[in-house]
């Protein structure tokens, strides 16, 4: 499987009379856009924000992140959620680098929304403060879920998805200049060279959100939700090409945007080393699934998968905490007993105070563990001169890290608007799929 | 007495001068060894034996020095901790230290134990130093800053630079680092940080699979506490000619607590008459209640027999389906109670099953 990503770096973005990208300035003709996004019946008010890095904004509830991206020739870009279902993965996919389109709640919040700080000590806790960020501000008429703690933000998370490829058409027909060209190509397993073959083969064991048995809620992949899922082998160019796009449930600081499966930087770094030090097999895609019995399945589906393809060793991380962890736990063990070295990437949720077991369930055997942030950390951040969405939604709907009253701390929004809130609501924070900065360490 | 170089606090602008605390024992006191080890706690205004070298290495004056026999503080902890809480009431203090320890188990044990109630009382840091080899670094190790320390008194000067150098941080209010780069033992408690030339994630997780793969050593983010497994026992060679006994760190105790056993964090245990029980009477009785604060007492207040499942074990009894039930249950609580106090207070319960033949033991929790 061949896969080119064409990029054209964004170095501003405006509106304008026409949409269109010249000399990295992607001008957006904002009348156009919205009427793309009001297609939807259920979208009832809609408007886009640009957040610049660096600019005094704060944004919040954010729902998802997805790089503009068009598929030549017009091939799906999300198949199975935007688009029918076929491949993706090979082929030329164009993008707007360094922008995201972001879906804001125009009032709304929900338990996996998270805040992002384009400027100040609160632009360190998200990735997506380094980005053009392109907010779809938007309502919808999803009155069922309006007052719910849980929300499957589907109109607003489609619209998104509509809007990036909607974007990322404006370059279809730009050739890219050839620094900014990626290609990811594998070929298959049994037909690699010998100087590939004898170098330790390793897979990237990707567990992804599948926890509500209700649908709407999960991460999808081809548009099947994760939760009625066994693990299975994918090409890492699938990932990489919009084959999974993120759900709506995971505390947010734990969640993987869909932008952060596009640009998976595990994935990209295993393809530096392909070759050279390590022979990377592919994905082994897996699943976080409540129920025991289903977690001890996936964690069997995946150890045999990798010993039948021959893995020397296997890379595992998890999107989420708490419940997640027993399935993180069990594919570490059920690899290392299938003679799988593995390295684990996860989050901790060790309290505010620090104090609490890292990992809901912990086996000497996990031995290896890249540590990428603590959940419960609170953190206390000024005003912002402007807000994108509604700051309110932080005290009010129920978002992981935040609360309406607190006996010591008050509420998570001041009279002021300076905040308070644990990492948990920091929008994608902890970046397990490689990103982060952060570590954990004992005090 | 030694006063600190006065000429130094004027230089400092008139700032009035820090002031620091040191517990030691009989032994470094200078009153005697084994002997005197049941010296009633004291305080001396000034330095006694190793403040003299705190008082030079620190950024503060130490102004008192507090001195309790080992065995003194060992056998009656709690009238020695109100003894010294009392002595300190009334002062200015910004710093509390303790030892250093190295390898002595009693003098860490003191100073553990009276680090920990002067740091909880008075808000006061306190710091101290222990060989590895102490028990006194896993007992107390989450509560007190402990720096690792040498075996004997050779390394008093290395030890206490440490604990003075760390105390001199804090006397600054310059921000503290994590326990490998500042030099204590590690208190538990994780936090999240941005390192200096951090690499992102990815790269850390291949490069530390590759060292995985090929043998190298790799330094784990997330360190695994070792697991002390317990074998299972062999199974009882005959059930009704054995004595059973009930052991809980479900926190049932006689209504008046009497050996006064801690809610949260437990070091105390009792063991309580139930020969010639049928049954556990209840709190409104006057009875047993539950004093463990990690859970909702009132089922057990309402029914001890649910924690301590005594009711059923008597008609087990009865049937001849179990031999005797042993004559006393014992008791802890369990939450927020550290492994090593917990593997002690089994260890002594032990010690009275043994004597008492007992076969075999039903451990309840919460």
């Amino acid at each position: 499987m061949r896969l080119e990503i064409a990029n054209f770096p964004v170095t501003d973005v405006i509106f304008g009379e026409k949409t269109s990208y010249q000399d990295g300035l992607l001008s957006i003709n904002k009348d156009e856009a919205l009427a793309i996004i009001r297609e939807d019946e259920h979208i009832t008010s809609a408007d886009l924000v640009i957040a610049r890095p660096g600019e005094n904004k704060r944004i919040v509830p954010v729902k998802e992140a997805i790089e503009p991206r068009y598929k030549i020739a017009d091939l799906p870009v999300f198949p199975g959620v935007t688009d029918r279902v076929a491949t993706v993965g090979t082929g030329r996919t164009v993008a707007l680098k360094g922008t995201a389109v972001l879906a804001v709640g125009e009032h709304w919040g929900s338990f996996g929304d998270g805040l992002i700080d384009m400027s100040g000590a609160g632009a360190d806790y998200t990735y997506f403060s380094n980005l053009i960020n392109i907010c779809l501000v938007a309502d919808t008429d999803e009155e069922f879920e309006r007052l719910e703690q849980q929300k499957k933000n589907h109109a607003l998370r489609w619209a998104a998805h509509q809007l990036a490829k909607y974007l990322g058409a404006v370059v279809k027909d730009l050739e890219p200049g050839i620094e900014n060209l990626e290609v990811y190509e594998l070929p298959p397993i049994t037909k690699r060279t010998k100087e590939v073959n004898d170098l330790p083969s390793v897979v990237f064991v990707m567990q992804a959100q599948s926890q509500m048995e209700e649908m709407g809620y999960n991460d999808l992949v081809y548009g099947w939700d994760m939760n009625h899922f066994v693990p299975t082998l994918m090409h890492p160019n699938e990932i990489l090409d919009g084959a999974i796009i993120s759900g709506s449930f995971m505390p947010c600081s734990s969640k993987w945007s869909t932008y952060d499966f596009q640009n998976c930087p595990i994935i990209k770094g295993l393809y530096q080393e392909h070759g050279k030090t390590l022979n990377f097999l592919g994905i082994i895609l897996s699943n976080l699934n409540v129920n025991l019995e289903q977690k001890q399945r996936s964690a069997l589906f995946v150890a045999q998968i990798a010993q039948s393809l021959g893995a020397d060793g296997a890379i595992l991380a998890e999107e989420g905490y708490g419940n997640p962890d027993a399935d993180f736990i069990e594919c570490f063990v059920a690899l290392e007993d299938a003679g799988v070295k593995t390295v684990g990437v996860t989050n901790e949720c060790t309290g505010r105070d620090g104090r609490s077991q890292p990992l809901v369930t912990l086996d000497e055997k996990a031995d290896a563990i890249v540590s990428c942030g603590n959940v419960s950390e609170l953190i206390e951040l000024p005003p912002m001169e402007v807000v994108i969405g509604e700051l309110q939604s932080l005290t009010r709907d129920g978002l992981s890290g935040g609360w309406a009253d607190d006996e010591k701390l008050g509420p998570s929004v001041k009279a002021d608007g300076s905040i308070i809130l644990e990492n948990n609501s920091m929008f994608c924070g902890d970046q397990v799929l490689g990103w982060s900065p952060k570590t954990v360490k004992e005090f | 007495m030694v006063t600190k170089d006065s000429e130094r606090i004027l230089s400092e602008g008139g700032v009035e001068m820090k002031k620091a605390i040191l517990y030691i024992n009989q032994f470094f006191a200078g009153i005697g060894g084994e002997e005197q080890a049941d010296h009633v706690p004291e305080i001396r205004e000034g330095l006694v034996g190793p403040a003299i070298l705190l008082n030079q290495l620190l950024d503060a004056e130490i102004t008192h020095t507090i001195i309790c026999g080992d065995n003194f503080i060992g056998s009656r902890e709690a009238e020695a901790v109100e003894i010294i809480l009392g002595f300190l009431a009334e002062r200015k203090f910004d710093l509390f230290f303790a030892g250093p320890a190295f390898q002595a188990g009693r003098y860490g044990n003191a100073c553990g134990v009276i680090g920990r109630a002067v740091q909880a009382r008075f808000a006061v840091p306190a710091i101290s130093s222990m060989n590895k080899e102490n028990p006194g670094v896993e007992m107390f190790k989450k509560d007190i800053y402990i720096f690792p320390g040498g075996k004997s008194a050779a390394k008093m000067r290395d030890d206490m630079k440490k604990m003075a150098e760390f105390g001199n941080k804090l006397l600054k209010g310059e921000q503290t680092g994590f326990a490998e780069n500042e030099g204590y033992y590690g208190r538990g408690i994780r936090h999240q940080v941005w390192l200096k030339n951090a690499k992102p994630a990815a790269e850390r997780a291949i490069a530390m699979l590759l060292k995985k793969l090929h043998g190298e050593e790799f330094q784990t983010e997330l360190p695994i506490p070792k697991i002390d497994q317990v074998p299972i026992a062999d199974p009882l060679k005959d059930l009704s000619k054995a004595t059973i006994a009930l052991v809980t760190s479900g926190g049932i105790v006689p209504v008046d607590n009497p050996d006064r056993i801690q809610s949260a964090s437990a070091t105390r245990w009792g063991r309580y008459r139930i020969s010639g029980l049928d049954k556990l009477g209840n709190r409104k009785q006057g009875k047993f209640k539950t004093i463990h604060a990690g859970y909702d007492p009132a089922a057990g207040d309402d029914d001890p027999n649910r924690v301590v499942p005594l009711d059923a074990l008597r008609t087990y009894e009865k049937e001849g389906k179990i031999g005797k039930v042993h004559d006393y249950f014992y008791s802890t609580v369990g939450t927020g109670t550290t492994e090593a106090e917990a593997a002690r207070m089994g260890r002594e319960i032990v010690a009275y099953l043994h004597q008492a033949g007992v076969d075999a033991v039903v451990l309840t929790a919460t």
